[in-house]
């Protein structure tokens, strides 16, 4: 909630005195007490006046005594105030921990943390390098949230949160894209902009339930004219139109209002439906009460009229609110995606949110009981755990692919350079490459993550490496030619004796606490340095740290440093990462997506995944480079790597002759 | 009789005086919520001086007083924006020049961009994107700061609205 700013002296602090209008007036040496005086030498007969005048004058006594006395303890009420103000103000403030208790790490919310940075001179060629060549953008202008993102006849659709006139938030409508392969997307007309009094405020987030009988089921959050979240229903115009080009919003919106006890601003984005044997359809919704994040249920039949269950799906109390929820079911057993109904003692179910207070996804893996509507994690001491991504990946969405039988996951990868460089390149935010998601069947305790294979058809020519040895503190140059849109898979050994001699640690690593690539330990770092010119002055180190811990067993992190990542001062310099489950007998792989200003990285299969955003101002076109390094102290590393050039994937407007 | 009306005409002067302090000026509710509000910023008194010294703030709640601030906000960027243009009219160094063009675009971005967004997004209640405005216009003021090799002629507008973004930001949240 309070923002931490080194750079800044809190115990400093503005003239204590506050400026309270204080409206009492000294008391004057009042005409009273003369009159008091002269009354004294009044006749007799006046002593009737004199004793009515002279309670006439305590009454106005007392009124001023009273009034003065209120006024004083106004003042100094006041006065206690401005003590106990000023002395609060010179405590140094710290940001307040959000949910440390329920798992949720610390994370510095914004990107530069409060230091003093110049705004670097970006020029259009530096800017212009920075567009992605096959991830999904629009053509310019600002996105942020996945929408309902779904496949029907033949096409897959993508949705998202757009706004039409410039690169940062505002006047939010839906954006349409679709695409055969959900990688050479094609532009269409928006779906739907604010024209209805329940949406006039913000087209907001929503959700595609595909029914049995071909109908498709559009829910959506709106922000009425009066700022209200709503769920809004909508529908395809023509369903015999494979691009779905129109959209059609149901009359009788807004299917749901917030409940009593919801606060108007924290009832959104509504989630894809799944049936119940009871017969009804279920969706859920993020909220907060206080400070506890939770989900609230609904059934439906007709996607009309609904009742709000009496249990939640989940809440976590300290984690604020829960945007994005999302809910599907995984399998235990085989390698493939489940329809969002499905259910069965083969299936877990994993609950995902977008934490509002730290801007990052959470899933967590349990058991859903239908009957029960209750959700019971697996890990119950611990409310949402795991992170979809170590970078930035936010606002995700998955679906069920019907059509490759998978589940597929879109997330919203904001930009991480400044706004005024945004404003300039008149753009801002990428869409990650879709990924399927299954469930790490060798642990049981995480999802695997790994780009869609589609993707694959977008490699050009390759280069291999076979068992290339990197010695301690060295690195190593691959000549590949152009080093900015590649497709990157990397296996790493370490010599045993290494391995084995190491002395133990006993201090916790992280990567966002530690020096970066730079900080050398006896196993690591060792990895790929990205997007980096030749004097390696700016560079991307994507990374392996493995540290040994008290009690002798290996603990792999992996990690991406962007402390030097450019030259820029003006863009984020933190150390993405976490710890990586690596099994036994297990080699340390890595795959990366290099697409210009993004590399979307995966480790181990997908087992801890971090997508980063990179602005470089040297490395950039043909001067753009990749490494090998080892900055271990003693162990030798030996990597085989195959890299490949990656064609563009020509994201454009629709044109009706050539596309359709 | 005439000390008795001039008694009664004093006293019910005194009275209209001494009556709205015996009520207190101050609202005790719209205090509180303005305290309680800005002891959840990092800078208080800086929160509590605009917020208690501008009218509207007895009608709002904790949305009201935000846009409030950045209402204020915009106020100092543009009378910022005034003065960086005053300054550019007179005889200057070259990177002092080159300082205030560098801010001039910055502060282009507050008004054009980071304003207008933090107010849709808190009218709207979509608060998260008004808190990265409020941000966005705070480094904002810092990078015009550090454009300046040398002396800043701007060090009091920046530091003013670095401060009043924080606090705006920190209302937000």
């Amino acid at each position: 909630m309070l923002e931490s700013d080194p750079s800044r002296d809190f115990s400093k602090h503005e003239d204590p005195s506050i400026a309270v209008p204080c409206s009492y007036i000294p008391l004057p040496d009042g005409p009273h007490t003369r009159e008091l005086a002269s009354a004294r030498r009044m006749p007799p007969k006046r002593a009737i006046f004199k004793v009515f005048s002279g309670v006439l004058i305590l009454a106005l006594v007392f009124a001023i005594i009273i009034g003065g006395r209120n006024s004083d303890v106004h003042a100094n009420g006041n006065a206690l105030l401005a003590t106990s103000t000023s002395s609060m103000a010179s405590e140094p403030l710290r940001p307040v921990s959000r949910g440390v208790s329920a798992g949720v790490s610390e994370k510095a919310n914004h990107v530069f943390s409060g230091v003093e940075v110049a705004s670097f001179p970006w020029n259009n060629t530096m800017l212009s390098w920075q567009r992605t060549a096959y991830h999904f953008q629009p053509e310019k202008n600002w996105m942020n949230d996945p929408n309902g993102p779904m496949f029907y006849k033949g096409w897959y659709h993508f949705f998202y949160q757009y706004n039409p006139h410039g690169p940062v938030w505002g006047d939010i409508v839906w954006g349409h894209a679709a695409s055969k392969d959900l990688i050479h997307w094609l532009h269409l007309p928006l779906a739907m902009v604010p024209d209805q009094w329940y949406d006039l405020n913000g087209v907001w987030t929503g959700s595609a339930t595909l029914l049995p009988d071909g109908r498709i089921i559009m829910l959506y959050t709106g922000s009425t004219n009066e700022s209200v979240q709503v769920q809004n229903l909508a529908y395809p115009a023509n369903l015999s139109d494979p691009l779905l080009v129109n959209w059609d919003k149901y009359s009788g919106n807004p299917v749901l209002r917030p409940p009593p006890g919801i606060d108007s601003k924290d009832f959104r984005d509504p989630t894809t439906a799944w049936y119940t044997s009871d017969g009804k359809w279920n969706i859920a919704i993020g909220s907060k009460v206080n400070k506890t994040g939770i989900t609230l249920i609904y059934h439906t039949e007709d996607f009309k009229s609904y009742e709000l269950l009496d249990g939640l799906l989940h809440a976590v109390p300290g984690t604020g609110m829960w945007e994005c929820v999302d809910f599907y079911p995984v399998s235990k057993t085989s390698g493939k995606g489940l329809d969002t109904s499905a259910n069965g003692p083969e299936v877990k179910h994993v609950f995902k949110t977008s934490l509002d207070n730290d801007k990052n996804d959470y899933y967590a893996i349990g058991t859903y009981d239908e009957k029960s509507g209750r959700w019971v994690p697996d890990n119950p001491k611990i409310g949402i755990e795991l992170r979809y991504d170590y970078g930035i990946f936010y606002a995700s969405k998955s679906f069920y692919d019907l059509h490759k039988g998978r589940r597929v996951l879109w997330g919203w990868i904001h930009e991480s350079d400044s706004e005024i460089a945004d404003v300039k390149k008149g753009w801002a935010s990428v869409q990650s490459i879709p990924r399927t998601v299954l469930l790490d069947t060798k642990t049981g305790t995480n999802l695997l993550q790994w780009p869609v294979e589609e993707v694959d058809n977008l490699r050009l020519t390759s280069r291999e490496f076979e068992r290339v040895e990197v010695k301690a503190g060295s690195v190593v140059p691959l000549d590949i030619d152009a080093a900015t849109q590649l497709d990157i898979f990397a296996e790493f050994e370490l010599d045993k004796e290494a391995l084995e001699m190491t002395a133990q640690t006993n201090v916790e690593f992280s990567c966002s606490t530690s020096g970066g690539a730079a900080e050398r330990g006896a196993l690591g770092p060792f990895g790929l340095l990205v997007l980096a010119d030749d004097s390696l002055s700016e560079q991307t180190p994507v990374y392996f740290f493995i540290a040994k811990g008290i009690d002798g067993n290996l603990k792999t992190f992996f990690c991406a440093d962007q402390t030097r990542s450019s030259e820029a001062t003006d863009v984020n310099k933190q150390i993405y990462g976490s710890s990586v489950p690596v099994l036994k007998d297990e080699k340390l792989s890595v795959r990366l997506l290099v697409d210009h200003s993004i590399v979307e990285i995966f480790a181990q299969g997908g087992r801890t995944c971090i997508t980063s955003r990179v602005y470089p101002t040297k490395a950039i076109y043909g001067a753009a480079r990749l490494f090998l390094f080892n900055n271990a102290t003693e162990a030798t590393v030996t990597s085989s790597l195959k890299i490949w050039q990656m064609n563009s994937a020509f994201i454009r407007p629709f044109q009706p002759g050539q596309d359709a | 009789m005439k000390l008795l009306l001039l008694i009664f005409l004093v006293q019910s002067v005194l009275q209209t005086i001494y009556l709205p302090a015996s009520q207190g000026a101050v609202q005790p509710m719209d205090v509180r919520l303005i305290e309680q509000t800005c002891k959840q910023t990092p800078l208080y008194d800086v929160c509590v001086s605009i917020l208690k010294s501008d009218s509207r703030s007895s009608k709002a709640d904790v949305t009201g007083l935000a846009l409030i601030m950045v209402d204020v906000l915009k106020a100092k960027a543009t009378g910022t924006t005034n003065y960086i243009k005053t300054l550019l009219r007179g005889n200057l160094k070259g990177d002092v020049r080159r300082g205030l063009s560098s801010c001039a675009d910055l502060y282009n971005t507050v008004l054009e961009a980071d304003i207008p967004v933090a107010i849709e997004a808190l009218q709207k209640g979509d608060p998260k994107f008004a808190e990265q405005a409020a941000n966005d216009a705070g480094i904002e003021a810092r990078s015009c700061e550090s454009s300046f090799s040398g002396h800043s002629p701007l060090t009091e507008s920046n530091k003013s609205v670095q401060d009043v973004s924080s606090v705006a930001a920190a209302i937000v949240r």
